[in-house]
């Protein structure tokens, strides 16, 4: 018996014991979701009934057929995806070469600057309502898409910066010293070298950018005033906000039908958040 | 890099391939006159008859009805903007105040000569008026009812006080099933039992009546009934138990009948137990449900709202909205009515509706559900002396009445 | 001189660069702020709309009325609340971070998906599943459970602390797949090297932790972890929906202070009134961060 078996025998042991702690895991974690598509899909209970279970006794897509024939879900969903772009795109857009600078250039101010918008991130969006709303409506931007990208912009253009001066901070200078050496300009040395290597932060960025964008209902609720103009957040909160018509079967399922877009783009991006530094042999 | 920008490039193209799909004349239509936009946050049922009505305007003046599910917050931040308010909303009479103190709603009478209006039952009008002016246009009004499963109680078996009722419950209440069940920390619901005692959450006169001896009482008296009722209290649970014959009987607003015969109960509809200790029968409070118009389409649209609020004056549509959803109709006409008469749902709101109290219409009402919620919840949930929450309650709702102003 | 120059136009050229970003967030987040600084000295509300004037320090005598015994309460409680979270959310983070890392786990992108579910849903959606599908006494399943194992039901979020550890379990539910995201981000960027040598000199898997792993992540996850910080010092939504939803309160009596403002001052349409209540957990807010020195820190 060498020592090298042993300890195979042990790893292999321990990823035995690691597959099933996480399989469990996995299926702990998705009890609340697996519930919901069990009530989405069952054709005779309701959300609430009082005995479950996980596989529906009795299959319909019913509930997915009112969800998308009775509901603006289409155009809920095109509202989305263009504030989720926009905003995406306008945060990213400016917030990078925000985060570049915080990150790699000390000019007076820049810690200030940063305290403040730490700070400023603290401060929930939700207390200056009032005040935003009154800021908007004389432009004539309440009920616009436009209205509601500005407040989403703002509101993760702090995020955007922070998270990604953060990352930028912890790849080395050097490399770029060495192309600022060969004569880069420094928007070949963003576009070339810095945005390549923070690719991860960038795409969890983008996610969480996304994701808010997604979820936010209150502003969505608030700003829009036709049912037209209604996010997915906003028209699914709808669904079950007033007490006689809220059918939970459907919101079971509706619900479903608003996460699955973000799971797409999840896989889609879990590649770029997933590839660390090491890959790009810089670390160290 | 290529992918991120790629799956974001791909989001775009399907929003511009859906915007095909919508066509987006929405914006124009708010300053076209003869286009008027309707919230509501009604049930399907009672749109449908809305919507079937005001189309007979067609083409004259066309309605766009819009279920606006949070439609009174809603009405608060953008009603003085007439680019994004509404021209007229369908809700009940407890907002007017709010809104008239706001000066985002015309009075009715602005358009509709008040000899007109007499048409209406008194309870209606009263809860339309506002510091002397009518602000609503009545439709129908709703008010709790006493629902029972006739599956386990039998027409005899209603408890006609509230004695008989406790002993029911105490019989019943075991093993997964409640003899009766009701929001019972939700005040639109507890207010007909502290109306029952003579007590008030608020007065007219926008005093909070929290701590007064009768309200005291009115809430230990009911404590007893909360402890044979489960500990969730919203809307879901209780009418779910109800639903799903989990509960024999249950006080609830007439919404619910679709949905429990739906599920093919044989539901039974009777008047509101008698407090032992007063004579009175628990008195919920009515909603009285109607259109109000906005300001500036009174100002700016007025013919095309004329002819809606005329369209919707006619009986035939209390008549309709009770067949199809219960609605006891405002209009005196409907009830010579047989298809409004033999209604039973309808016809026991009425009786109700004789005891029942008006939902204040003041803005200070506003407040008083938060408070009055904490104090329910206070005494029947968490356990806290009755009397001393009662104070604390009575305290914070004056001050919070103060700082409104 | 010529040093000079340069400094100057790295200057020119840094706040060039973060123009854009700068000027949105002065616009969009600053300015409503001050904003909300000016409708607080005035008296617009329901009653005053367009024609409110300006009253002074009056709503803030009001507001500090209110900020009682129960403020400081509230206070506390989204203190404790941000730390419990904060720790547990990290500690399980590390954990199942490290496990997702193991060598040789031939799942872990499937793991890694499946763990993420709960950060695709919206968060309302979530906290209403969780509060009528798991903690409801009557149907929620945990309680179906309890009753399969002849427990007596539970009423999870009636109690105070049943209903802070309720939360808390969603709350992390929500958060952990964000922190895991980043942490297994953050391990896969250590250099295995380091290990190799580590194990050589026979470090066991906690030694190896506490003096390679962590220190290497710490820069890397800090900002994020700032920013989840005060994303948990100011979560409204679950504390709120599970317990404090008008109409389905459940008796448990825990406050964040900003459930605890809604509460007391935006439901009296009263602006100024609750303008003054923003400014003044504004200020708590500048008062927390300085205490806790929740400054960037500087790594370079």
């Amino acid at each position: 018996m060498s020592g090298s078996s042993r300890r195979k025998r042990k790893e292999r042991a321990g990823l035995l014991a690691a597959n099933v702690f996480l399989i469990l895991l996995c299926f702990v974690v998705l009890i609340p979701v697996l519930y919901a598509v069990s009530v989405s899909l069952n054709a005779e209970n309701s959300l609430l009934s009082s005995n479950f279970s996980f596989i529906p006794k009795k299959f319909t897509w019913n509930n997915y057929r009112a969800v998308f024939l009775e509901e603006p879900v289409l155009r809920w969903l095109k509202n989305s995806l263009i504030l989720a772009v926009a905003t995406v795109f306008i945060s990213l857009g400016t917030g990078i070469p925000a985060a570049y600078v915080f990150s790699r250039k000390n000019f007076p101010g820049r810690k200030v600057i940063l305290q403040l918008l730490i700070l400023l991130y603290a401060f929930p969006s939700l207390l200056s309502m009032t005040a935003l709303y009154r800021l908007l409506t004389p432009m004539g931007l309440l009920n616009t898409r436009t209205g509601l990208i500005i407040v989403y912009t703002g509101t993760m253009a702090v995020f955007a910066l922070w998270n990604m001066k953060g990352y930028f901070d912890t790849i080395p200078v050097e490399i770029e010293e060495a192309a600022r050496m060969d004569g880069a300009s420094n928007i070949q040395l963003v576009t070339r070298i810095v945005l390549p290597l923070a690719k991860p932060t960038i795409a969890v960025t983008a996610m969480m950018v996304l994701i808010y964008v997604w979820n936010e209902y209150i502003f969505a609720i608030n700003f829009m005033t036709g049912s037209d103009t209604y996010t997915l957040a906003a028209g699914l909160y709808s669904l079950q906000a007033t007490e006689m018509s809220g059918s939970w079967p459907i919101f079971a399922a509706a619900s479903m039908v608003v996460s699955i877009p973000i799971l797409l783009v999840f896989f889609a991006l879990q590649k770029n958040m997933q590839t660390g530094l090491t890959s790009g042999g810089v670390k160290g | 890099m290529k992918k991120i920008l790629a799956v974001l490039l791909c989001m775009g193209l399907t929003a511009g391939m859906l915007s095909g799909c919508g066509k987006s004349g929405q914006q124009d239509s708010k300053t076209d006159a003869a286009t008027i936009t309707i919230w509501h946050d009604k049930e399907d049922e009672v749109a449908q008859v809305l919507q079937e009505e005001l189309e007979k305007l067609e083409p004259e003046v066309h309605v766009v009805l819009e279920k606006k599910s949070d439609l009174t917050e809603a009405l608060k931040v953008v009603g003085n903007d007439p680019n994004a308010a509404p021209d007229m909303y369908f809700f009940a009479h407890d907002k007017i105040g709010v809104y008239a103190e706001m000066g985002i709603l015309a009075p009715i009478t602005d358009i509709i000569p008040e000899e007109e209006l007499n048409r209406y039952m008194d309870m209606t009008l009263e809860a339309a008026t506002y510091k002397g002016e009518i602000y609503q246009l009545p439709i129908y009004y709703e008010t709790l009812l006493f629902l029972y499963n006739r599956l386990y109680m039998s027409e005899e078996d209603v408890p006609k006080t509230t004695e008989e009722l406790y002993a029911y419950m105490q019989e019943k209440t075991k093993g997964g099933h409640y003899g009766f069940v009701e929001q019972h920390s939700t005040p639109y619901y507890a207010a007909g039992w502290i109306h029952g005692f003579g007590g008030y959450l608020i007065n007219e006169d926008g005093e909070p009546g929290l701590n007064s001896p009768e309200t005291i009482q009115a809430l230990e008296y009911h404590k007893k009934f909360v402890d044979l009722m489960p500990g969730e209290t919203e809307y879901a649970t209780v009418n779910t138990l109800f639903n799903e014959g989990k509960a024999h009987a249950t006080i609830a607003g007439p919404w619910l009948i679709p949905t429990v015969k739906a599920s093919g109960m044989d539901v039974g509809v009777a008047s509101m137990p008698v407090i032992d200790e007063t004579g009175a029968p628990v008195s919920p409070y009515t909603g009285v449900q109607g259109i109000q118009v906005l300001k500036y389409a009174a100002e700016n649209k007025s013919e095309a709202v004329e002819k809606i609020l005329r369209q919707l004056m006619e009986p035939d549509i209390g008549v309709k909205l009770a067949q199809a959803s219960g609605c006891a109709p405002a209009n005196e006409a409907c009830y010579e009515m047989e298809a409004v008469t033999g209604d039973e749902v309808v016809m026991a709101m009425k009786e109700t509706a004789e005891n029942a109290v008006p939902m204040p219409n003041i803005p200070e009402m506003d407040v008083m559900w938060t408070v009055a919620g904490n104090l329910l919840t206070d005494v029947n949930m968490s356990g806290k002396d009755v009397t001393e929450s009662a104070n604390e309650a009575q305290k914070e709702a004056e001050q919070l009445i103060e700082s409104m102003k | 001189m010529d040093n000079k120059k340069k400094k100057w136009t790295e200057v020119v050229f840094s706040y060039l660069w973060s123009a854009p970003s700068l000027i949105l967030i002065l616009l969009i987040v600053i300015f409503p702020i001050l904003y909300t600084g000016y409708i607080s000295l005035t008296n617009m509300n329901v009653y005053h709309w367009n024609n409110y004037r300006i009253i002074g320090l009056e709503n803030y005598k009001n507001a500090l009325l209110v900020l009682d015994n129960g403020f400081l309460t509230a206070l506390l409680l989204t203190v404790l609340w941000t730390i419990v979270n904060m720790v547990l959310q990290l500690v399980i983070a590390f954990l199942l971070a490290s496990v997702l890392n193991l060598k040789g786990l031939r799942l872990r992108n499937i793991y890694r998906t499946l763990l993420i579910f709960p950060w695709a849903m919206p968060g309302y959606v979530s906290i209403l599943l969780w509060k009528t599908g798991m903690f409801n006494s009557q149907f929620g399943l945990l309680n179906q459970w309890m009753a399969k194992l002849g427990l007596e039901p539970v009423r999870w979020l009636g109690g105070d602390v049943s209903a802070f550890l309720s939360c808390t379990v969603v709350n992390l539910w929500l958060a952990l797949p964000f922190m895991i995201t980043i942490i297994d981000g953050a391990l896969q960027s250590v250099d295995k090297s380091y290990y190799e040598s580590a194990l050589l000199d026979g470090a066991g898997w906690i030694k190896r932790n506490f003096y390679i792993t962590i220190p290497l992540i710490k820069p890397i996850i800090a900002p994020s972890v700032i920013i989840t910080t005060f994303t948990t010092f100011k979560q409204f939504d679950v504390i709120y929906l599970l317990t404090q939803q008008v109409g389905a309160k459940t008796g448990a009596n825990i406050h964040t202070i900003l459930t605890y403002a809604y509460e007391k001052a935006f439901i009296t349409n009263n602006y100024g009134y609750s303008s003054a209540i923003s400014i003044i957990i504004f200020i708590i807010l500048i008062a927390f961060s300085a205490v806790t020195n929740m400054k960037p820190k500087e790594e370079r």
